[in-house]
């Protein structure tokens, strides 16, 4: 994608006033992006996303700067504006650029880019059909897809020399019940790192009637209590409370500068006994799966917390210099405009002894919370808000009436300590995650688990 | 490729593959950004990207198509791409490629004396706010977002129709976060602003506002669960405006995802409520003189004495609709397709302060913020069950800080429910601004 020389002279340049590393980032990404609404299609984007991104480090000072001007003039300048704003007197020369051949962890059968767009729309099409016959209220459905093929770069002045591609795939497919008075959306968006072969493989039936099932519940549900509960929160995409509540706080982001609750708690109890929370790249062609992290290491699996133990933190280059700490793989970026920084890939609390039937049997009265919306967190104190999309009042060990608009406020690291009950049902579910270096895919996931206490946000008052 | 050049050729290859109308879009951009920790450059970044985005008609369909590398293999690529995904649309009204509008006002949106202010002077800055915060109590632990940025645009709309326009745009913006601890609490505080003056930043008065935002949280108590008249500060109240702005578009409202569909004329707020849309704000993040195709931009009431007196338009929804255009159109940037936004929304303040607003609350609750906007907010239905921080109002007087709460109700009952509106307009970081808003009665759940 870039010449070695050139690579190497903008290397050197970045390095040209006294910094003490530098790297380049290149990339060169192929998108498509289909709308479909009310069975037609009713946009497709393409585009081609190119640029390339310079960090220089001297100590704990680190200069980014990116451009989508490829030429050696370009990048030679970039560089050169880069190390502007560096000022040391010891100047080192990088090391002889080595290439590392990687073979993709993730193995794709058929790239997106070369599939006719015609077969994308006729997966949305089956997609759209099987949503919007579900129910007669079912008013609407929207079916959007994805696909992008990412191809990167990544060198430094240690003399790393990588390059990689990511194929990614997914279908977020959004129903809208309505009873002629209310409108209530459901949605899922299953996601994988993989090529046209996921849609061919996927179980299009239980996806889009899951969505419309969803909608169609939720429209005759009763406003959520508010007050303390008992709060079961199911498989899959419901680890996202992890997510926001332990995993960013975990991230070396916030670590290093001892903005997280986490801070300096290595090897204490930070958890309940219950809680093993692993963060894991390398799970074979999985939506937050990667062969190589956006700095050039290779994918690992992390264990965060054991047992209820600090055991890790998710740690980049830079952070890592400021914690003493080396990087685990986790440097990640939502692309070339973005220094890259800690981020989590695969996320999940790891399974547990009971069964989901023995987790509902024994809770009184409490709350059931099947499929999480997103949620938020302030990683310096941790308090963390989320929208449930589905969920039910328990009553005497057994799931009842559908309630809507709840919504679970609470802290973290108080959270899990709460945490009493860990079934034996894991499963993840993709999502999109926000922070400071953009957005970029993860999994999140959990088997079915209780948390004795938490605080639900209603329309109703408490019962 | 010069940009002249690289829309001659996208054109002419356009032309031989059987497009007729044809645009490009283009955008360039330069940042800076730059943030502190504890004295030292922890941050620092600076950028130059350029883009490009296809619109054209095949057999009467609209194709689009982007890149961000101006070469011989992207013209290929743009018209290629284009022509396949027009080919799979299946709406039956389509956009149009527009020839321009009789006139376009001129607006202010580029300051040239922004641009003369240097990176040491901008650091500096940074350097004294920071003294200025760790000085002021010494509950202050430190600060997590702490980020200045400037950004200079360009955009272009070119077209086989005769249109050729451009306008640049200018901000610097500041994003602090101040950590403090008390015991085992910890609070932040922070400060957004964007504007086109430097001088307007006063470190003194951002470290201040920032460490009492942050210290005004510590203390904070149980209040009972229960219906609360809610004071929603000008800040917490733009979020909330910004979060359901969509509920505004017609091309919303025709797809069956706005309430407010056909309700043009009819009351749809307190007779109090009066809802502006003024692209040529000089502060303005979206401030424009044409909107993304080309239409003339114009200031106008969205809501006039609580009355829906218009939904935003493009052109393709205002020929729907049997309208004019609002000049509404709107890109996020050139990876985007054609979409409906407005330019600077506000609320129209009054001339009541918020301590006003305040004492004229027997028990109530005052929010400072909110969070989890993009989950727990449906722009459908209307309904809202957010996370939310602030204070107990009792007898016109803020009483203490209440834990952290969730406030749940509808937007579209919120609107009808405004009792007070202040007089203390803010923009914070958006284009969405409002005053301080009373609103009569609000679910809140305390944790």
């Amino acid at each position: 994608m870039l010449a070695k020389s050139v690579i190497e002279d903008v290397l050197t340049a970045a390095l040209a006033t006294g910094g003490d590393f530098s790297e380049v980032f290149l990339e060169d990404r192929y998108t498509n992006n289909l709308n479909l609404q009310g069975g037609k299609i009713e946009n497709s984007l393409s585009g081609r996303d190119f640029g390339i991104g310079i960090r220089v480090f001297k100590g704990l000072q680190s200069v980014y700067t990116y451009t989508t001007d490829g030429s050696k003039e370009g990048l030679l300048k970039a560089a050169r504006n880069a190390a502007h704003a560096i000022s040391g007197e010891t100047i080192i020369r990088p090391e002889p650029l080595k290439k590392e051949i990687i073979t993709c962890a993730h193995s794709i059968a058929i790239n997106p880019r070369e599939t006719e767009k015609t077969r994308k729309v006729n997966v949305m099409k089956k997609a759209y059909e099987i949503a919007k016959n579900y129910h007669s209220s079912i008013q609407q459905v929207l079916v959007r897809y994805l696909d992008e093929e990412q191809n990167v770069l990544i060198a430094n002045s240690e003399g790393k020399f990588i390059e990689d591609k990511r194929v990614r795939s997914r279908l977020v497919i959004q129903s809208i019940a309505s009873d002629g008075k209310q409108m209530q959306p459901g949605v899922y968006g299953p996601g994988a790192h993989k090529g046209f072969e996921f849609f061919e493989n996927l179980n299009l039936e239980h996806y889009a009637n899951e969505a419309s099932r969803i909608a169609v519940t939720m429209l005759g549900a009763d406003p959520c209590p508010s007050g303390k509960f008992p709060v079961i929160i199911d498989n899959e995409f419901g680890g996202v409370i992890f997510h926001e509540a332990c995993g960013h706080g975990l991230e070396a982001t916030f670590v290093a500068k001892n903005n997280s609750v986490f801070a300096n708690r290595m090897g204490e109890k930070v958890a309940s006994d219950v809680v093993t929370y692993i963060d894991d790249g390398t799970i074979a062609n999985e939506w937050g799966s990667i062969t190589i992290d956006d700095e050039g290491e290779k994918a690992r699996k992390n264990v965060l917390i054991e047992n209820g133990i600090l055991k890790g933190y998710l740690i980049d280059k830079f952070n890592g210099r400021r914690m003493g700490m080396e990087s685990t793989g986790s440097g990640r970026r939502q692309s070339y405009r973005f220094a890259p920084t800690s981020r989590m890939t695969n996320t999940y609390i790891a399974e547990g002894k009971s069964t989901p039937e023995e987790i509902i049997s024994n809770t009184d009265h409490g709350i059931y919370a099947k499929y999480m919306g997103g949620g938020s967190v302030n990683p310096a104190t941790g308090d963390y808000n989320f929208a449930v999309m589905e969920a039910y009042l328990v009553k005497d060990g057994k799931i009842g009436k559908p309630l809507k608009g709840a919504t679970l406020v609470g802290n973290g690291p108080e959270t899990i300590k709460l945490v009493d009950m860990v079934g034996n049902n894991v499963a993840h579910g993709a999502g999109m995650c926000g922070s400071l270096s953009g957005s970029i895919p993860v999994n999140v996931g959990q088997p079915m688990i209780r948390v004795s206490e938490m605080t639900v946000g209603g329309s109703k008052e408490g019962e | 490729m010069n940009i002249q050049a690289f829309q001659q050729k996208l054109f002419e290859i356009g032309e031989q593959q059987g497009f007729t109308d044809m645009e490009l879009y283009f955008e360039r951009k330069e940042k800076f950004k730059c943030g502190l920790f504890k004295g030292e450059i922890d941050s620092y970044e600076t950028s130059e990207i350029a883009g490009g985005s296809f619109r054209g008609l095949f057999n009467g369909k609209m194709g689009y198509a982007y890149t961000e590398k101006l070469d011989d293999d992207s013209l290929l690529y743009l018209v290629e791409s284009a022509k396949e995904n027009a080919q799979l649309i299946e709406e039956e009204v389509q956009e149009e490629i527009f020839r321009g509008s009789e006139e376009y006002q001129e607006g202010s949106f580029y300051s040239t004396e922004l641009v003369k202010v240097t990176v040491p002077e901008k650091i500096e800055l940074l350097k004294e706010i920071e003294k200025h915060i760790y000085a002021y109590d010494e509950r202050v632990s430190g600060t997590d977002y702490f980020i200045l940025e400037s950004e200079e645009s360009e955009r272009y709309i070119i077209n086989n129709k005769g249109l050729s326009l451009n306008e640049r745009q200018n901000y610097i913006g500041m994003f602090i976060t101040v950590v403090v601890k008390q015991g085992d609490e910890t609070k932040t505080g922070a400060y957004v602003k964007a504007t086109k003056d430097f001088s307007s930043f006063d470190p003194k008065e951002i470290a201040t506002y920032a460490v009492e935002e942050a210290l005004s949280k510590l203390n904070a108590q149980t209040a009972e669960s229960k219906h609360y008249p809610v004071l929603l500060r000008n800040d917490a109240a733009g979020d909330l405006f910004q979060t359901f702005s969509g509920i505004f578009s017609a091309e919303n409202a025709q797809k069956g995802r706005s309430k407010l569909k056909g309700m043009e004329g009819e009351s749809i707020a307190a007779g109090a409520l009066q809802l502006v849309d003024d692209p040529f704000l000089e502060d303005g993040l979206l401030s424009r003189s044409f909107d993304s195709e080309g239409v003339a931009t114009m200031k106008k009431a969205v809501v006039k004495d609580g009355k829906l007196v218009t939904l935003l338009h493009n052109r393709k929804t205002a020929s729907i609709a049997g309208v004019e255009s609002t000049g509404n159109a709107y890109k996020g940037s050139y990876k985007g397709s054609l979409t409906v936004s407005p330019t600077n929304l506000y609320v129209v303040p009054s001339n009541k302060s918020r301590e006003e607003l305040t004492a004229s609350v027997d028990e109530g609750i005052l929010i400072t913020d909110l969070a989890g906007l993009h989950s727990g907010a449906d722009t459908i239905s209307g309904d809202f069950s957010l996370a939310a921080n602030g204070f107990l109002v009792k007898n016109g007087k803020i009483e203490r800080t209440v834990k952290q709460m969730t406030i749940a109700g509808n937007f579209f009952d919120l609107l009808k429910n405004i009792e007070a509106i202040g007089s203390d307009l803010a923009f914070s970081m958006s284009n969405i601004g409002s005053p301080s808003l009373l609103i009569k009665e609000l679910a809140v759940t305390v944790e």
